[in-house]
């Protein structure tokens, strides 16, 4: 009876998931949060820094290196980034506007609601990772050579310390208004950070650490010598694992459903 | 369902509250609540606002924990069993949304695959007269319409117990009776509903019984019709020969509220009102006409015992 019954339940809760992970990929497709600028924003930075690349054809600050090799690993972590700005929006205004309080009257935690999202705005970061390097590669000739074993850990760590950053604000932050402004100022940081203005190669001394130890700086170096054939530096991934188990620890220790 | 609680007097109560106390700082938002709910009833909180009702149904519903007191939802405890609770109890929260692209019908079934014994959404939509808005985007949708909704999703579990807060408000009143008649057919359906209102003509028409909450406090506990007697209260409406200032009035034995609309002043209160205003009125040289008494209703009574625990306790409830 109490295996019949368990069954019973992992099953059901198995459809409860699926029920919600439905709705928020429906959702997602409809609201303009991570679709549109998910995928938008890294297909204009690839057409933009691709058409440069071809026109200024070498070896930026002496790294032996294209401008569309070093910005592949950017703008895959500045679509990570634009994606879990979407995590805020959606589940900062899910809380204010009393849903997940709603969802948690019925039989289903809202933490599954939240589970549901994250793996919506996953596949939508596989499909950027996808474009760009099948972009970055077959049509503005970048020179990679992908270590699939490095490239799959750095990804993971790079995907891991972004979103559980976006966490961090949808636990931190109370209204839609603040968590619009906290998303924005740092998505301005993180996008620094990342290279998108000035490459951490192009740049020396503190800066250049402060960009290579920074979440978005390290997760792109990670990328970096991943996509170059080469093993990122244990110390760049051990500060990704860092970052995001204390953002993980901040997310879910003031995380509030209502 | 096997009734788990077996009350001792084969008589089903489905929610029993004892001495139910919350507190939020220093403030005692219920104070000692003590009801039972009998199964298939319709079962009224009223009160002003901030008095409590709110927060005395979110521990029932298990959204809050209580500081003190026993709480039994057929035999349940909504802290320890909320997992068990979840699923035959339907809330339908004030001020609740959904997400503004979600549809209708999608929001019905996803609310459908959370329960183990759902309602057919298509047939839930349709007892509510809101078929036709199932492809609408929510936040498409009027103001009764979401209210509809928010009830839909309250039912669509297939609930024995539904609690629904401030059901009606801003509704239109086509909308509130057809909310009405809903409300009717639950009760047909043989489920237990809560209802928390501070309209006073909902309350007499939907409940079995009430009980009024003042200031965390149950001030009254019966049906409509008896809390309304209990109360003793009566109103005359007449039209005074010559102005007559809400002075005057107030002197006159067992007046308690002047109202004046045009020409007419409504007295309200206890006792032979009709003789005492004319006599009074006749010994100053007014003469009265147009005089209509009745009996008071349960805004009237509520009036009154609202303001009677405010007076006799001077202040809000301390430690």
């Amino acid at each position: 009876m109490t295996r019949s019954m368990g069954g019973e339940r992992s099953h059901r809760s198995l459809a409860q998931f699926l029920a919600l992970l439905k709705v928020q990929a429906k959702l997602s497709l409809r609201e303009p949060y991570a679709l549109g600028p998910g995928i938008g924003i890294p297909v204009i930075l690839l057409v933009v820094f691709g058409f440069i690349s071809k026109n200024v054809p070498g070896n930026v600050g002496n790294s032996g290196l294209t401008v569309i090799d070093l910005y592949v690993p950017t703008i895959m972590v500045i679509s990570f980034i634009v994606i879990a700005n979407s995590l805020p929006s959606t589940l900062v205004r899910d809380r204010e506007i009393g849903w997940l309080r709603r969802i948690s009257t019925t039989p289903v935690h809202p933490s599954r609601l939240l589970g549901a999202q994250l793996i919506v705005d996953l596949v939508l970061a596989a499909a950027a990772v996808v474009i760009i390097l099948v972009g970055g590669t077959a049509i503005f000739g970048a020179r990679l050579t992908v270590s699939i074993p490095f490239f799959i850990l750095s990804l993971a760590l790079a995907i891991a310390v972004i979103f559980s950053l976006g966490l961090v604000v949808v636990a931190l932050v109370r209204t839609q208004v603040q968590s619009q402004f906290v998303g924005g100022v740092l998505i301005f940081a993180l996008f620094f950070l990342s290279g998108l203005w000035v490459q951490p190669v192009q740049v020396s001394g503190p800066l250049q650490v402060v960009m290579w130890y920074s979440p978005s700086g390290a997760a792109v170096r990670a990328l970096l010598d991943s996509v170059l054939n080469s093993r990122p530096p244990v110390l760049t991934l051990v500060t990704l694992a860092g970052y995001t188990l204390v953002f993980a620890f901040v997310a879910i220790r003031y995380f509030r459903w209502e | 369902m096997i009734n788990r609680a077996g009350s001792p007097h084969g008589e089903q109560s489905a929610v029993t509250i004892k001495n139910l106390a919350k507190r939020y700082g220093s403030v005692l938002a219920v104070d000692d609540v003590s009801f039972s709910i009998q199964e298939g009833e319709i079962f009224g909180i009223i009160g002003p606002n901030g008095a409590g009702k709110t927060t005395t149904v979110e521990c029932i519903s298990g959204l809050r924990a209580q500081d003190s007191g026993a709480i039994s939802v057929f035999g349940l405890s909504p802290q320890r069993d909320r997992y068990r609770i979840r699923e035959f109890v339907g809330v339908q929260l004030q001020e609740s949304a959904l997400p503004p692209r979600l549809r209708v019908g999608e929001a019905l079934e996803l609310f459908a695959s959370f329960y183990a014994h759902p309602l057919d959404p298509h047939e839930v939509l349709q007892s509510l007269s809101i078929k036709n808005i199932e492809p609408t985007a929510f936040k498409n949708l009027s103001g009764g319409q979401k209210q509809r909704v928010s009830i839909a999703l309250a039912l669509v579990g297939n609930p024995k117990l539904a609690i629904l807060d401030e059901l009606t408000t801003g509704l239109d009143p086509e909308a509130r009776r057809g909310t009405w008649a809903l409300i009717e057919r639950m009760r047909e359906r043989g489920v237990t509903v809560i209802l928390v209102t501070h309209f006073m003509d909902e309350a007499e028409t939907l409940c079995d019984r009430l009980a009024l909450i003042n200031r965390g406090r149950l001030v009254a506990l019966d049906t409509p019709e008896a809390i309304a007697a209990a109360a003793g209260m009566n109103r005359v409406r007449f039209v005074p020969s010559q102005p007559v200032d809400d002075k005057t009035l107030y002197a006159v034995q067992g007046v308690e509220v002047v109202e004046r609309k045009e020409r007419y002043v409504t007295v309200t209160g206890t006792g032979d009102l009709a003789a005492s205003l004319i006599n009074a009125l006749a010994a100053m040289g007014v003469q009265i006409s147009e005089l209509e008494a009745r009996g008071g209703n349960l805004d009237d009574a509520f009036i009154r015992l609202t303001r009677e625990t405010a007076s006799t306790e001077g202040g809000p409830a301390q430690p």
